[in-house]
């Protein structure tokens, strides 16, 4: 009898200390969440869609729309480098090269790379690419941000694909189907919620980070999408906002970081809602 | 009594492991033949030397020879893209690909660059009807295969084999994972089809191998131990341990 009001003791121990701690988790989230949706709110103004950046001291002028825009390239080109690169070379992994001990090895490495600080990823991208060119460009925060997606979307390609049963592959071989038909028209086709959810949830990783283009396409005043020179950065202007004594440059990056919060909020909700689709079939 | 294939000193190996040893045995034609013994005793590895399967994973060796018309189905030069189309095979668990009723019965056919959409319906029709599963599934052909219940998707997996015509189909205990009723229409079905292909089924259940089979083949540790008509088989074997087996005494 000893033992066991022993052991609902430490169960009730246990069960307290881990509620603590997700409750003090979650409590830092919303206090970060109801900070950025307090300050954001009150300055966001639609002149921060509209116009570009003004001088602090003209009174209801300056915005940060080619920053957006600027954003928004430097993450579609990273996309467009990053995610063909990773969903062929996670199939690689999944099906060509399953047999092969390096192929387990880029699977290792690759999920030590998702950890790598992307600061160490802007710097590599600084050394290939903005020193040899000699000024920030697009490119090189591009290509920064691609090496970012790269590992997530190699490895949930991967195991979005090994959970496809082996006996659907064999089915469609005893068809008669060579294997990239087997790869492209059943294996793809069967993994394709699980592979689009890691493409979403890997582009809302960097669409809000800044680090990783503070050395490669660093930042621009002006409204320029010229990848071959520094591009307007939202991320990387907020942190300049933020960190200036102007009361209305502090207000935009208030706006704009509530602007990027909600948007890499929605890509993971819209990441979630298509798991959880995908479960319920 | 005509031969479709023959089975001769086959011999298989997984790596080092010999799994099959000196297998000879004749295939009929346009009839069942079962394929029974205990767990881990060859009879699948045997099937899937029909079509090849082995091919798909590294370190499988072949020896010895299945003939098909004088020519050995295990040699280098076969194509074996074009075996699996004579040779086709029906899993354990159903396997629907993720797409329509309509697109997994076109699957085989597509492959072969059937693109007539008015030669896709007629022929995935036909096979439907073949595989009595028509009747079922006419009215959503467009719906994914996913949806239907396992003795469906079964059969729509049976449809979807003989869709492209085959001359044997091999069956992998395909009604151990489904419901009596529905084993029993796929019992039923695989007798009517042995009048267009042949046969050849690896089963655990002994009265479906007595009930459907034309011939029965007793595997035992990777060896033939004894293969005869079925009735032979199940009244009068000529091996101690076939009688022990069918009646249920070892295995």
């Amino acid at each position: 009898m000893d033992n066991l009001r022993r052991r609902k003791a430490v169960n009730l121990a246990a069960m307290t200390l881990a509620s603590l701690c997700a409750a003090v988790g979650l409590v830092l989230l919303f206090i970060i969440l109801w900070d950025v949706l307090a300050q954001g709110l009150s300055s966001l103004k639609p002149r921060l869609f509209t116009q570009d950046p003004a001088p602090p001291h003209i009174p209801d002028a300056g915005g940060l729309k080619s920053a957006f825009l600027g954003q928004g390239l430097l993450t579609l080109v990273a996309s467009l480098i990053g995610v063909p690169l990773g969903v062929l070379g996670g199939t690689f992994l999944a099906e060509y090269g399953r047999h092969l001990r390096v192929c387990r090895l880029i699977s290792t490495l690759s999920d030590m790379a998702v950890s790598i600080p992307s600061i160490v990823i802007g710097t590599f991208a600084y050394a290939i690419l903005v020193l040899p060119m000699r000024r920030f460009n697009g490119w090189a925060g591009a290509v920064a941000l691609a090496i970012i997606i790269l590992p997530i979307i190699v490895r949930t390609t991967e195991e979005m694909m090994a959970m496809v049963p082996w006996t659907l592959r064999e089915a469609a071989f005893a068809l008669g189907a060579p294997y990239h038909k087997v790869i492209t028209g059943i294996v793809w086709r069967a993994s394709m919620s699980g592979i689009f959810t890691g493409i979403l949830l890997a582009i809302a990783r960097v669409a809000g980070e800044t680090a990783p283009l503070l050395f490669t396409s660093f930042n621009s005043n002006f409204f320029q999408l010229d990848m071959s020179r520094a591009v307007p950065s939202l991320t990387v202007s907020i942190y300049q906002y933020a960190a200036s004594p102007y009361e209305s440059w502090v207000g935009l990056a208030w706006a704009a970081a509530f602007v990027v919060t909600v948007l890499v909020l929605l890509l993971n909700i819209a990441g979630r809602i298509i798991i959880k689709f995908k479960k319920k079939n | 009594m005509e031969d479709l294939l023959s089975v001769i000193n086959l011999d298989f190996f997984y790596g080092d492991n010999h799994a099959l040893k000196d297998v000879t045995l004749p295939i009929r034609k346009n009839k069942i033949t079962s394929l029974i013994g205990p767990s881990g005793c060859g009879k699948t590895t045997l099937l899937r030397c029909f079509n090849r399967m082995h091919d798909l994973y590294p370190n499988n060796r072949y020896g010895g020879e299945i003939l098909m018309g004088g020519k050995n189905i295990l040699g280098d030069q076969v194509d074996v893209i074009s075996l699996r189309n004579s040779m086709g095979m029906v899993f354990q668990k159903p396997t629907p690909f993720p797409m329509s009723i309509f697109d997994n019965v076109a699957y085989g056919l597509r492959l072969k660059s059937v693109r007539n959409m008015s030669v896709l319906r007629e022929k995935v029709e036909k096979a439907l009807r073949q595989a009595a599963v028509w009747e079922e599934v006419k009215d959503r052909l467009n719906q994914n295969a996913q949806g239907l219940s396992g003795g469906q998707q079964q059969r729509l997996v049976i449809a979807r084999t003989l869709a492209v015509e085959p001359q044997v189909i091999l069956f992998d205990e395909s009604t151990s994972a489904l419901d009596p009723i529905s084993s029993k229409k796929i019992e039923e079905l695989m007798v009517e089809l042995k009048e267009e292909v042949t046969i050849i089924a690896v089963t655990h259940n002994m009265q479906q191998a007595a009930r459907i089979s034309d011939y029965t083949a007793l595997m035992y540790i990777g060896s033939l131990v004894e293969f005869d008509e079925t009735a032979t088989i199940f009244t009068k074997p000529k091996h101690k341990m076939t009688e022990e087996y069918v009646t249920g005494r070892f295995g």
